[in-house]
């Protein structure tokens, strides 16, 4: 339930005051429980001392005493994650980067910022404001998450459609190592020498070290945006217009779908527009130049006319465009609007195949007498069910995971990914045997040994247990979960 | 997880578990990170186009092929990848060289067009990283890894690469005295190259956006664009630097002899070779061990470097 | 321990995160105890998980400054202030928080002549520099003399509190004469409503507070009027009397309950064509009091009601983000809220306003400290009116 200081923590906590500083050590009952968890569903993280450090010097120092004491390092960022990636196992020092909140600096003729990792998403979109360029990969949760964070995911977001998720969008990075080094991944020059230590590392769900600082790419403000409301009384017709879209060769900047029982909950809290009649609705932003913008959007509207949409709405000014966005970026919070617990999948598949997985899901989630709200990323295939249900009611746990596993298999069988954007962490650890062999993880175990041989940094995340040998060995040194005091 | 198909396993059995190895694709950048050791066996990568799907905007496709062919077929769709396109380059060569297309403004760089990888490891197996869709996250990203790797962690067999839609309109022209950051400002520009002197761009677009792009370079000031076949000779070698680097590559790389810098890129393109970059010892240090725990026996193109790539 | 808590309300919280850049100790601290998430996990793990209630626990609580900038950007609709309100009562009750000094000098605001003559003892010793005000984060200068109120009609009941009475009474005059410019008889409520009870509730005294909610809902029965509050504090508490006492009489007092700018705003014109006026030539910031903006969503009103009579109006840029005074809060914590302060003046900077105008007491004199030039909205639009008038 809630973390117990084992006995030899006292010394480990005075030697990380010693290194950072007392004000920026907390070991208490309280600290610990709430470090212990993400935004996910689950529960079983074990949080040793949490860090708040300042600077790079700051994480070698709590990487050193860590290792001193035998102790595994997670970092955290927000706590946003929905996968479990920052739920620390086996009461590790967790490092937490909000007070590495810096914008650093702003180089617009190498098109880049560098920044802390703990800095906010949003936070480095609006000081990015004035120049005229933005920071491109948008995660719903881009109001709150930290760009470390993000490089740890490989975060996505509804634009990531057009522009490419975070790894795009990530030119170098400080790196804190296992063994308390550090080392600069990339560069900014166009094509950095050796190895793309870089591109490794971006998505690794801090297993492969701490970031300290990143270099991101700065994206021009497109000159001219439309964003348009599809709507559809058939959710098939919805899933036929994106791949109609996408099979015309238009590439808008990005495609959001979102059916009846989602337009409903986020209606609610976003008072938006949306129609809550609709079977399905299509969010479409294209950008560009004025002129191809115009030409993009009146294809779009006539795709989704040839498909029946009901109805298509463009935004006429940027606060309606700012409203339909902030219902869609809302979707997951306004759950509760339904049902107090959801379980959130991240499945992606071949984006000509929405329509049959779609039906496929309804289907799976009737069967086990569930609700599902399906709000996701459609351009690129990246399904987003969210199976909402109220976890006091007996037995419900056990069907949402069962409809949960038939969904994930589903789009694997499909030709699909375990996760588009949230990561592996703890949540489907064990589904990654379902897709790749012993041979691929043998491969993605080396990649993780090459940048922490002695698995220190975050264990016991993202492979199957099988595939990870020597995490278990760092997961050993912790105590069983104990009663809060 | 799918079943390899034949192809693939008869590569695998090629590449065998022994020995040193190489894969020839068509050799175009052949002494990229040091020469092969002597006594290397050679093998070739299977070619061909495996599954084009237009409407998902991917093809997977064998790392023996051609990309000039293959972007003829795509081509037929109307689309087309971020590969660069050599004569007589193969998509496996260009997937480990990993040096971007001209057009990289436009198309993006080789590193982002990669899906997933099926490749034969230091030990004969099959192994694959990433995913058949277009957007992933599941587990560590062997993909980024293996490009640019010159083919000393695995050996690519056959890859699933993104497309891009080819522009509506697409037009390279010069610009004579042109001012490189202004034409790089143009939303329809994909490519801007820039030799100290004059500005070649590849336009490419929708037809109107172009066509706006063209009228504003076409000031009172500046002489007008006149249309060319393509880009200008490239000069031999080429340099990574940062996009202010290259913006202002006139001035104190005179070692560096006649150039043409990719502007809003960094690549410049020179008839001198780029002088040795400082490799920090921890990133180095790094691809040591990268090295090791892949290729333990260090099989795979003995000889190369990345780390020697210019 | 069960706090007491709607289970219902405890568990609409999914843990989504999107509250934290809203929250401003978790914005200051960057620590999960000090976020309204956490906080939320907390009193679940204490409700529910039998967690024992910790100092540390405690000093979540205790940090929180009740703003409720989360409830705006929650998509779940967790009521926050109300899970808070009823976690301070249940610890308030078990002697975990409220010392019994503070809780005696919350007494006090009940009683009118106390208030006022503790008030003036205190204007007192500051003119003789007794009390350092800087570090109580009391005003500079209080007054010694109060102007009397007296009604102008009665059409409407002009709220007039306790210690914004006391210390403020120029702000209440000042309204009083907008409203009245409006053409609007003014009875100020004065004796008949001695005090709304917010910094009761927010110090976890329920009992307490709905008391004092009986005696002011008493106190202007008799008629519907409607009641203008110039102090935003004392607004959101007294639209919540509803939600509190659970009456329909309570939610039907509630209902009769405005702030000030929000009624004027919809009879602006009349005000305007009344009296037309030259703006007074200043550029004023508009900070958005918490419970304007996240209780009561009326903060729109304030520059509605300004723009016409001023040259310039900004916004601050820092998405309504409290500006750390929360009532006792300021005292109680005094650090944080200094350093959530900072923010706000920061912010105050950017927008290169000279004068910042804030309808919330609380806010005005917590900014004050700083050497800021802050009024009453509402004591700019008299200003206007007056020299319009000469």
């Amino acid at each position: 339930m809630t973390p117990q200081a084992s006995a030899g923590d006292a010394a480990l906590v005075a030697d990380l005051e010693a290194a950072i500083g007392a004000d920026r050590v907390r070991a208490d009952a309280a600290a610990r429980y709430l470090a212990s968890r993400d935004a996910s569903i689950y529960r079983e993280g074990n949080a040793g001392p949490v860090c708040y450090p300042g600077s790079t010097a700051d994480v070698v120092a709590c990487v050193q005493v860590a290792t001193r004491h035998g102790r595994a390092v997670s970092p955290r960022g927000a706590g946003t994650g929905l996968a479990g990636g920052a739920a620390p196992l086996g009461q590790p020092v967790v490092l937490s980067t909000t007070r590495m909140d810096k914008l650093l600096e702003i180089d617009l003729d190498n098109g880049v910022a560098w920044v802390q990792p703990g800095i906010v998403n949003l936070d480095l979109t609006r000081a990015l404001a004035p120049h005229g360029v933005h920071y491109a990969p948008d995660p719903s949760s881009q109001a709150a998450c930290t760009i470390g964070g993000n490089v740890a995911n490989n975060s996505g977001g509804p634009h990531c459609l057009a522009y490419g998720v975070t790894s795009a969008h990530v030119l170098a990075v400080e790196v804190v190592l296992s063994d308390a080094s550090v080392v600069t991944l990339g560069d900014l020059t166009a094509e950095p020498t050796g190895y793309d230590l870089r591109g490794a590392f971006v998505g690794s769900e801090g297993m492969c070290g701490i970031a300290t600082t990143v270099a991101v790419r700065l994206t021009p403000n497109p000159p001219a945006v439309r964003t348009m409301l599809l709507c559809f009384d058939d959710v098939s017709d919805a899933a036929a217009t994106v791949s109609a879209i996408i099979a015309a060769g238009i590439v808008p900047a990005a495609i959001e779908m979102m059916d009846q029982r989602c337009v409903t909950a986020v209606e609610r809290f976003a008072q938006a527009g949306y129609p809550e009649d609709a079977a399905a609705v299509l969010l479409v932003e294209v950008d560009g130049a004025a002129g191809g913008v115009a030409i993009a959007g009146e294809r779009i509207a006539d795709i989704a006319r040839r498909h029946q949409a009901m109805s298509v709405r463009t935004a006429a000014d940027d606060d309606e465009r700012a409203r339909l966005w902030k219902g869609r970026k809302s979707a997951f919070g306004a759950v509760a609007n339904v049902m107090p617990d959801y379980y959130l999948h991240d499945t992606v598949v071949p984006r000509t195949r929405l329509v049959e997985v779609l039906d496929s899901i309804y289907e799976i989630v009737d069967r086990h007498d569930l609700l599902v709200l399906n709000v996701f990323h459609a351009g690129d295939g990246n399904l987003h069910p969210i199976l909402a249900y109220d976890s006091r009611v007996p037995g419900a746990d056990e069907r949402v995971h069962a409809a949960g596993r038939e969904i994930i298999e589903l789009a694997l069988d499909m030709g699909g990914a375990l996760t588009g954007e949230h990561g592996i962490g703890v949540e489907k650890r064990e589904y990654m045997s379902r897709m790749f062999s012993a041979v691929d993880l043998d491969q993605q175990s080396r990649l993780r040994a090459s940048f922490d041989p002695h698995c220190r940094m975050n264990p016991g995340k993202v492979l199957p247990s099988a595939h990870s040998c020597s995490d278990i060995g760092a997961l050993r040194a912790s105590d069983a979960a104990g009663v809060w005091g | 997880m799918t079943e390899f198909d034949g192809v693939l396993r008869t590569f695998a059995a090629e590449v065998g578990s022994d020995g040193p190895v190489c894969v020839r694709g068509g050799g175009t950048r052949w002494s990229l990170g040091g020469d092969l050791s002597p006594g290397t066996r050679e093998v070739t990568a299977p070619a061909g186009i495996v599954a084009f799907e237009p409407a998902e905007m991917t093809v997977r496709v064998r790392a023996g092929t051609l990309v000039t062919e293959l972007h003829e077929d795509l081509a037929a769709a109307g689309q087309r990848t971020a590969l660069p396109e050599r004569a007589g380059g193969t998509v496996g060569g260009a997937l480990m060289a990993g040096e971007s297309s001209v057009a990289r403004l436009g198309l993006g760089p080789v590193r982002d067009a990669l899906l997933q990888v099926r490749y034969i490891c230091a030990d004969g197996r099959i192994a694959s990283g990433g995913a058949g869709t277009v957007k992933n996250v599941s587990g560590f990203d062997l993909c980024r890894l293996l490009v640019g790797s010159l083919g000393t962690l695995g050996l690519v067999g056959e890859a699933l690469v993104r497309t891009v839609p080819v522009g509506e309109v697409e037009r390279w022209v010069r610009l004579p005295g042109a001012d490189p950051g202004a034409v790089r400002s143009c939303h329809t520009a994909a490519s801007v190259l820039w030799d100290g002197t004059d500005v070649w761009a590849f336009l490419s677009g929708y037809g109107v956006d172009v066509d706006e792009d063209l009228s504003r370079l076409a000031g009172p000031a500046a002489e007008p664009p006149t249309d060319v076949d393509g880009p200008p000779d490239l000069p031999p070698h080429r340099w990574s630097c940062t996009p202010e680097q290259a913006a202002s590559f006139g001035s104190g790389n005179g070692a560096a002899g006649r150039f043409v810098a990719e502007i809003g890129i960094g690549v410049v393109h020179a008839s001198e070779p780029q002088p040795a970059r400082p490799v920090d010892p921890g990133v180095a240090e790094l691809n040591q061990r990268f090295k090791e725990r892949f290729d333990p026996t260090g099989r795979l193109n003995p000889g190369r470097d990345p780390l020697r790539k210019p | 321990m069960h706090l007491g808590l709607n289970d219902d309300e405890l568990v609409a919280c999914v843990s989504c995160g999107l509250c934290l850049p809203h929250c401003p100790t978790f914005v200051i601290t960057g620590r999960d105890t000090e976020s309204p998430r956490g906080r939320i996990a907390l009193m679940r793990a204490v409700q529910n998980e039998d967690a024992p209630v910790t100092d540390d626990l405690i000093r979540s609580m205790e940090t929180c400054v009740q703003c409720r900038g989360c409830e705006t950007a929650c998509p779940s609709a967790v009521p926050f202030g109300h899970l808070m309100e009823g976690t301070r009562a249940a610890l308030a009750d078990a002697g975990r928080i409220t010392p019994r000094w503070q809780r005696l000098a919350l007494k006090g605001l009940r009683h009118r002549w106390l208030l006022m003559a503790g008030s003036t003892l205190l204007a007192l010793a500051i003119r003789l520099r007794l009390v350092p005000t800087r570090r109580l984060g009391l005003p500079a200068r209080m007054p010694l003399r109060r102007p009397p109120l007296r009604a102008s009609g009665n059409d409407v009941w002009l709220f007039t509190g306790c210690v914004m009475d006391a210390w403020q009474r120029d702000v209440h005059l000042a309204v009083q004469r907008v409203l009245e410019a409006a053409g609007v008889g003014v009875e100020p409520t004065g004796a008949a409503a001695p005090c709304c009870g917010a910094l009761h509730i927010h110090a976890g005294l329920e009992s307490e507070t709905k008391d004092m909610a009986r005696q002011v809902m008493a106190g202007l029965s008799g008629d519907d009027r409607p009641i203008l509050v110039d102090a935003a504090g004392c607004g959101a508490a007294l639209k919540d009397y509803g939600h509190l006492l659970g009456t329909d009489e309570a939610r039907a007092f509630s209902a009769r309950v405005f702030d000030v700018h929000e009624w004027l705003a919809d009879r602006l014109g009349e005000l305007r064509s009344r009296h037309p006026v030259a703006p007074l030539d200043v550029t004023v910031a508009v900070q958005d009091p918490c419970h304007l903006r996240h209780v009561q969503g009326a903060h729109q009103a304030v520059p509605e009601v300004l723009t016409p009579f001023v040259t310039r109006v900004v916004a601050l840029d820092d998405d309504g983000l409290c500006c750390g005074a929360g009532g006792a809060y300021s005292v109680m914590e005094a650090e944080l809220s200094r350093a959530i302060r900072e923010r706000k003046t920061a912010a105050v900077a950017r927008s290169g306003a000279s004068v910042v105008a804030s309808a919330n007491p609380g806010c005005s004199l917590h900014l004050a400290a700083t050497g800021l030039d802050v009024r009453h909205p509402l004591e700019l639009v008299d200003q206007a009116l007056s020299s319009s008038r000469v």
